[in-house]
């Protein structure tokens, strides 16, 4: 094939969207060269969009394809350039190998396009030693970088070392979290990643359930309740641990509440006591089932103070029923988001909120308080 | 029933961080004019998405009041209908819709029979008894001008719309346009709905400024550092404001004959765009900070002489042409509309500011109907480089304008002069763009949407006050009395354009004579 039949073939195959493999050193001026054929090609000028560089490290090859996968559906949202970079312990090479491919998003009608870009690097481990001097090679000059650390397997100090320097903001899922004694080597990470916000998929995941359980004490019924709380009860998908204990953090933080002592329950759950600010005692437990759920994880919210109790249940995976005092049980809606819409959401203005950091460190602290009996999910 | 006083309530610490860190307090929506297409196109849908997106109160009723005979079960369907067809949210969540149109109500009267105002109360009552409701009150007049004045005197004798008082039950009242049909109407209806309400308790709705890129408009002046200290009579040429639509009177030719363009869309919504354009920074973004600002604007509108009128404004009606494929009829044609009629469906501006800032900067404003496509944007204009390096290239080099698309496609666009690649020193014009559509990957919520919850949670600042609205009838109606002065001196010769065409020869002479040629949007 000649070299120009094989330029040929390569933009066709870019165009349609394939990966196309190319020299480590040669990533950007083979993107340049493909994405002027485009325009060349499409008789108009191509309009190459990036409103962040989205580096994603990942380990094995399902790692990357669900990779790809997330890049290809975040594309027609927010254009990134997608930089991914995967350890293939099944690789039989020694040397890292790189591909392109293309993302073009066609507007209604067909006339207007936007084109962002996927780069893929395999490498076997130990290769991962150069992926911090191709990220700093790779990004687009004054455009954000963002870190998608998802992937537990990964090397911490591949992070640490060389991708935090060039990342703007950190995403991370607790819900990929298989135990919650992960949740300080996360606070760790955080507080290693301050001054950048650190924006979690988790976190995003259970708002749907806070903006209900929140609008429980919005007026007339205002604070009040939350002031003499006694009892809190968080129900949750069983593995969902991580989950829990950030909602019951979110309201400790929120409501200053004080935690003294935890304790295992006979339903393999566990039970928290605080102190309020006003000397009064708060009971929270974290009780894990069976029942359906979204990666949520979060069956129902229930708080009571004195008789009167104030809940948020699911009823259904889309579903919840809304229940509190003064008014009859009502059904509403569930939010749930895909990864992809997720990861939209964390690049936002929601991916910088504080309350997280600081719930965290708060989840942290509880499970610190665990007891250290047989069987601990340590 | 005297609406009870809400207890005082907390603050709820749970809202910190959350999406919607304000919510209003429960209230309810008494809709006029429920049955017309307003309250089943806008107002319902609206009201749906944001229940959708949990922006209102969970507890949140809405009563729908109109001379049609209808229950409340049928008024649901039908706000069904509509919300299934135009709300943002679609299609309709369920659980949603079945908590939403479990509040909402219909009551039937006439919108100036005192009765009915008292069955009306009655009835809110009883909703807000049923529903544990704290006696917070939205009236929407969704109907025609001629009602306001008396609907608003109604609310006033049934005691639905008591003045503001520190713990009490607030009632609000958003007045659809048009407000006046000129100043002394304008002036007319401002004493008569103080009378009974005030100021306050007053949004004026002009949906153009509940439009996301309206708002963007300052966003995108004043939280950026490079844009206004360009925005003046140094750099800048002039402003080409633009509001194109392609539809004609749509049946509503009886309407439209007594208003004409420049009181369908220039006197509001353009003059509004034009003040957010040209105001001054505010001192602070709340609502009379920002008011104060355009109304400078307003008042600061230099009068057209006489002796430039026809060099300044431009009239026209459309002719019969051809838009999207069809042919259409002239507009003497439309059916409800005088064979003779005088009455403008085009009109283009030339206007100053007389103020430091925009001293000699002429702000071009057209609108029309039946023009090629719909487009409502603001252009801004720069003045060429001082010194021109490149010969004879400099031909091709264009100033640069800056363009702000308010519909559709909401977005910015500058176009600058680029080097085309190659030996030759030769430029080329390129556009760097900004959307929403593609830089968000959202769509921007419906204006009607951001304009009601502004006004349940109480904020003025996208609502046109009383003096606002007096300034721009003052500038607008000397020039309806000149026009009617032509009429009664038998000038009923107005320029034609053919549908499909961007306006009379007359207007793009306008421009040519100052040197300059309208923007094609």
């Amino acid at each position: 094939m000649s070299e120009a039949e094989r330029a040929r073939a390569n933009f066709e195959r870019f165009a349609r969207g394939e990966p196309i493999a190319v020299e480590v050193g040669e990533i950007e001026r083979e993107l340049g060269s493909l994405w002027q054929q485009a325009s060349q090609a499409g008789g108009s000028v191509v309009s190459r969009a990036v409103l962040w560089n989205l580096v994603v490290p990942t380990r094995g090859q399902a790692g990357l394809e669900k990779t790809k996968a997330l890049c290809d559906a975040l594309a027609p949202v927010v254009p990134v350039r997608a930089i991914a970079l995967c350890i293939d312990d099944a690789s039989g090479g020694s040397a890292l190998t790189a591909t392109i491919d293309s993302n073009v998003v066609s507007q209604p009608g067909g006339g207007r396009v936007v084109c962002c870009e996927e780069i893929s690097l395999v490498g076997p481990p130990g290769t991962e030693a150069h992926f911090g001097a191709i990220v700093r090679a790779l990004q687009v000059p004054g455009v954000r970088t963002a870190t998608l650390w998802m992937d537990a397997a990964m090397p911490s100090a591949l992070l640490a070392r060389e991708l935090l320097p060039a990342t703007r903001r950190l995403i991370v899922d607790t819900a990929s979290c298989g135990r919650p004694i992960q949740l300080r080597d996360l606070e760790a990470l955080a507080t290693r990643a301050y001054p950048r916000p650190v924006a979690d998929l988790g976190w995003l995941r259970l708002e749907s359930f806070r903006l209900l359980f929140a609008g429980l004490f919005d007026p007339p019924v205002g604070g009040g309740p939350l002031r003499h709380a006694s009892r809190l009860t968080v129900r949750y998908r069983a593995g969902g641990d991580v989950s829990a204990l950030l909602a019951v953090a979110w309201l400790g933080l929120l409501l200053d509440w004080k935690p003294t002592r935890a304790a295992e329950t006979s339903d393999g759950g566990l039970r928290f006591d605080f102190e309020r600010d006003d000397q009064g005692q708060v009971q929270a437990f974290l009780s894990p089932s069976g029942a359906a759920c979204d990666r949520s994880a979060i069956l129902a919210i229930e708080l009571v103070n004195g008789r009167d109790e104030y809940a948020v249940i699911r009823t259904a995976v889309d579903q919840a029923e809304v229940r509190l005092p003064i008014a009859p049980p009502r059904t509403v809606k569930l939010d749930a988001a895909s990864d992809a819409e997720l990861v939209v959401a964390a690049l936002g203005p929601r991916g910088r909120d504080p309350l997280f950091a600081r719930s965290l460190t708060y989840a942290a602290r509880l499970w610190s308080l665990e007891p250290r009996s047989a069987g601990s999910r340590r | 029933m005297e609406p009870r006083a809400p207890a005082p309530t907390l603050p709820n610490p749970l809202r910190e961080g959350l999406v919607a860190e304000r919510i209003p307090e429960p209230a309810t929506m008494v809709i006029f004019g429920a049955s017309g297409d307003l309250a089943r196109r806008k107002l319902l849908p609206a009201l749906y998405s944001l229940t959708r997106d949990r922006l209102l109160p969970s507890r949140f009723a809405v009563l729908g009041f109109g001379r049609q005979a209808i229950d409340d079960e049928a008024f649901r369907e039908e706000m069904r209908r509509g919300c299934e067809e135009f709300a943002r949210r679609r299609p309709l969540d369920a659980a949603t819709w079945s908590g939403f149109a479990r509040n909402l109500f219909y009551q039937q009267g006439a919108y100036d029979d005192p009765a009915a105002f008292q069955r009306l109360s009655a009835r809110l009552a009883e909703i807000e008894q049923a529903l544990g409701l704290p006696g917070n009150r939205v009236f929407y007049l969704s109907t025609p001008p001629s009602t306001f004045a008396p609907v608003i005197r109604s609310l006033g004798q049934a005691r639905l719309a008591p003045r503001p008082e520190p713990g009490k039950p607030f009632a609000r009242v958003i007045i659809e346009k048009p407000f006046g049909i000129d100043l002394e109407t304008a002036r007319a209806l401002n004493h008569q709905v103080h009378e009974i309400l005030d100021e306050r308790q007053i949004y004026r709705i002009d949906h153009y400024l509940g439009k996301e890129t309206v708002q963007n408009l300052l966003v995108f002046r004043f939280a950026n550092g490079i844009f206004e200290p360009l925005w003046n009579n140094h750099f800048i040429d002039h402003v080409q404001i633009t509001g194109a639509e392609t539809v004609g009177v749509e049946g509503r030719g009886g309407y439209f004959e007594q208003a004409g363009i420049l009181r369908d869309m220039v006197q509001n919504h353009l003059l509004q765009v034009l003040s957010l354009a040209a105001m001054e920074p505010p001192v602070t973004f709340e609502a009379d900070g920002v008011r104060d600002e355009k109304l400078k604007v307003l008042k600061a509108l230099r009068h057209i002489p006489s002796s430039d009128f026809d060099r300044q404004v431009i009239r026209a009606q459309y002719a019969a042409g051809s838009i999207g494929g069809r042919a259409v009829p002239a507009y003497r044609s439309e059916p409800g509309v005088d064979a003779h009629s005088t009455t403008e469906t085009y009109v283009a501006l030339k206007i100053f500011i007389d103020s430091w800032r925009w001293a000699g900067v002429p702000f071009y404003l057209r609108s029309g109907k039946r023009l090629p496509k719909r487009a409502t944007e603001i252009a801004i204009h720069f003045k060429e480089a001082p010194h021109l390096l490149f010969g004879r290239r400099a031909e091709t080099i264009r100033p640069n304008v800056l363009s702000i698309r308010i519909q559709p496609d909401e977005g910015i666009a500058l176009n600058f002069g680029s080097k085309l690649p190659g030996p030759a020193m030769e430029v080329a014009p390129v556009s760097m763009e900004f959307r929403y559509g593609t830089s968000f990957g959202v769509e921007p919520p419906e204006a009607y949407e951001r304009l009601l919850l502004d006004c349940l949670l109480g904020d003025g600042t996208l609502f046109t006050r009383a003096d606002e609205v007096e300034a721009s009838w003052t500038w607008v109606s000397r020039i309806h009395k000149r026009w009617a002065e032509e009429t009664a001196a038998g000038d009923t010769n107005l320029p034609t354009y053919p549908a499909g065409t961007w306006g009379p020869e007359e207007a793009d002479r306008m421009l040519a004579a100052d040197g300059r040629a309208w923007r094609l949007p």
